[in-house]
């Protein structure tokens, strides 16, 4: 019922998913930054092919991460057409009524459009090929020294690792739910709006109180375990900077790089 | 029938490898088979919670079948019952009387005969009626099993599913509510499905039993019949009812042969007695 496929993980084995988290952290941010360095062709085309070499060097199928991207389908046409009909420059290439396409819209909002995709590529592969206990830890790892100037970090990080451990179960809860209401008649599928939004008070409402539940349990199980907070706690899983991590930080500094290149130069 | 969770995505994997049956109306019966073997899966098929990835389901005149786009499946839903695996994933009203009206109002009841069937079913359950105005998040896991029972009791439906009913009963609270489907599958003709890993309410109180494994139908039968094949059973990590096991062991400290199954505590001190009296012959 709910085909998530951003923010999901897929264990696997690839070079992608053996990756030091917090070179693919690092790696996610600065590509994120230097996606705005490419207004020319060749620099989107560049952009594009990195994607692609990620996504084979990951061993996850493209088709998955097409089905993944459709659901943000609406908000790229969404992006493309207003960039499409209010931006101007360039030769006038078409003219219905009140809207007029000019070239250089046309390119921009193509452009837009690329930048978009590759971003949420680049950080669906991120979560596709690191679990969310490593993204965690790389994160927390990266932002230790604002612990100096008294940042929670681990707590945050902690907080960060709960939800994105729940974000699954509270979907299978609320299949089961939305299931166990269906069973008895209830249906937020068809009828009229008023009728669809009483039949959501039957599934929010035991969806919080399980959702409370489980987090009071949850705080007792921990405790039982003897948690208690960040100081003098050791880690399971050491995080490994491997020489494949400053290969993977040598390739977006060529990335950099090149797209520098291809802005000053000012080609295409 | 087959059914595939998560088709198409690195998760796939078949819950249902083409299984086939039938259950006649007014029977009981049983499905066992190990944790994760598809018991869920399947029967949540019955009231066109899931659609299969192929084959087809008919209940009555009710056809459900992968392809065809949504059907309204409400008047099926009024006819075949579901009680889950945990109920208190369907509470939500203030009270356990309201949420039980819940259900049948859905239906097109109305609110005083869908108040007057609730205080029946409550009733039926055997939730003492302090309890009938309390919020239903104040009761016990025992006591909200028995409104999300009666909830669905409530309904009228003809066919009903059980996912583990008694799973978190006392053994008290256990026995009154299979007595209580029991008896409404021989008086009130109900068809009665249940998921179950009880082998002794299986063998006592069904018609027919279903044996899963790893999404197949493995065996199909009367109680006796499943459970005289013992070794199969074992190898599929299930087990035969307390009764057999008994049995069983007082047989070989005899050394005589194993008799044909038996579940009732009656006729085990039957046969016992028989045993006692050197009545191997008997057997
Ligand atoms: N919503 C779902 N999405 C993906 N896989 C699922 C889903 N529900 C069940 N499965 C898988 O399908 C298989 C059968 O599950 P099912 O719930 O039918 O088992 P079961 O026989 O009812 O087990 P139990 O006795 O523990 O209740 C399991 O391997 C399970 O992991
Ligand atoms: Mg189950």
């Amino acid at each position: 019922m709910f085909n998530l496929v951003i923010g999901q993980y897929v264990p696997m084995e690839s070079r992608v998913h053996r990756l030091d988290p917090r070179s693919k952290l690092i790696s996610v941010f600065l590509f994120v930054i230097i996606v705005f360095l490419a207004n020319s062709w060749l620099a989107n085309i560049v952009l594009l092919l990195f994607c692609y070499a990620g996504i084979l060097e990951s061993r996850i199928s493209l088709p998955f991460i097409f089905r993944g991207l459709r659901s943000i389908l609406v908000i790229i046409l969404f992006t493309f057409f207003l960039n499409l009909f209010f931006s101007s420059g360039g030769r006038l290439l078409l003219s219905l009524g009140w809207i007029h396409i000019y070239q250089n819209a046309l390119i921009q909002s193509v452009f837009i459009v690329i930048r978009i995709l590759v971003i949420i590529v680049v950080t669906t592969l991120l979560t596709l090929t690191t679990s969310p206990m490593e993204i965690t830890d790389g994160m927390e790892n990266l932002l230790s020294p604002f612990k100096k100037i008294k940042l929670p970090v681990h707590e945050f990080a902690l907080m960060m690792s709960i939800s994105l451990r729940f974000i699954p179960t509270l979907l299978e809860e609320t299949e089961k739910i939305i299931k166990a209401q269906a069973a008895r008649g209830s249906d937020f599928t068809s009828g009229s709006l008023k009728n669809r939004m009483k039949a959501i008070v039957p599934l929010l409402v035991p969806l919080f109180v399980s959702a409370f539940k489980r987090a009071e349990d949850l705080a007792m199980a921990m405790e039982a375990r003897g948690y208690h907070g960040d100081t003098g706690r050791t880690r399971l899983h050491k995080l490994v900077w491997n020489r494949r991590d400053t290969v993977m930080m040598m390739i977006m500094a060529l990335l950099a790089a090149i797209l520098i290149l291809v802005r000053v130069s000012g080609c295409w | 029938m087959t059914h595939i969770y998560n088709s198409k995505t690195p998760f796939e994997r078949a819950a249902l490898d083409h299984v086939s049956l039938k259950i006649s109306s007014g029977s009981f019966t049983s499905l066992i088979g190990h944790t994760g073997s598809g018991k869920s899966t399947l029967v949540q098929h019955i009231n066109g919670l899931l659609r299969p990835s192929s084959g087809s389901i008919s209940v009555g005149d009710f056809v459900i079948e992968p392809q065809k786009k949504k059907q309204d499946l409400k008047p099926l839903r009024a006819r075949v019952g579901y009680v889950f695996q945990y109920p208190e994933h369907q509470l939500f009203e203030e009270t356990a009387i309201k949420d039980v009206c819940f259900g049948p109002m859905n239906f097109g009841v109305s609110a005083a005969e869908a108040t007057k069937r609730a205080e029946e079913c409550l009733t039926l359950v055997g939730l003492p009626s302090l309890f009938w105005h309390r919020s239903p998040f104040d009761l016990s896991g025992g006591q909200m099993r028995r409104v999300a029972i009666a909830g669905v009791l409530a309904v009228h439906p003809e066919v009903i599913i059980l996912d583990e009913p008694t799973a978190g009963l006392d053994p008290h609270g256990q026995k009154e509510i299979m007595e209580l489907f029991h008896k409404l599958n021989k008086n009130s003709k109900l068809t009665i499905i249940m998921v179950t890993h009880n082998m002794g309410d299986a063998a006592l109180y069904s018609d027919q039993i279903l044996v899963m494994e790893a999404g197949q139908l493995k065996m199909s039968g009367a109680p006796e019949e499943i459970f005289s094949r013992e070794q199969d059973l074992r190898n599929m990590g299930l087990d035969v009812p307390e009764t057999m096991v008994f049995l069983d062991k007082l047989t070989d400290k005899l050394g005589l042969e194993k008799g044909r199954p038996v579940f009732t505590l009656s006729e085990t001190a039957d046969r016992v007695a028989d045993l006692l009296n050197g009545g191997a012959a008997h057997v």
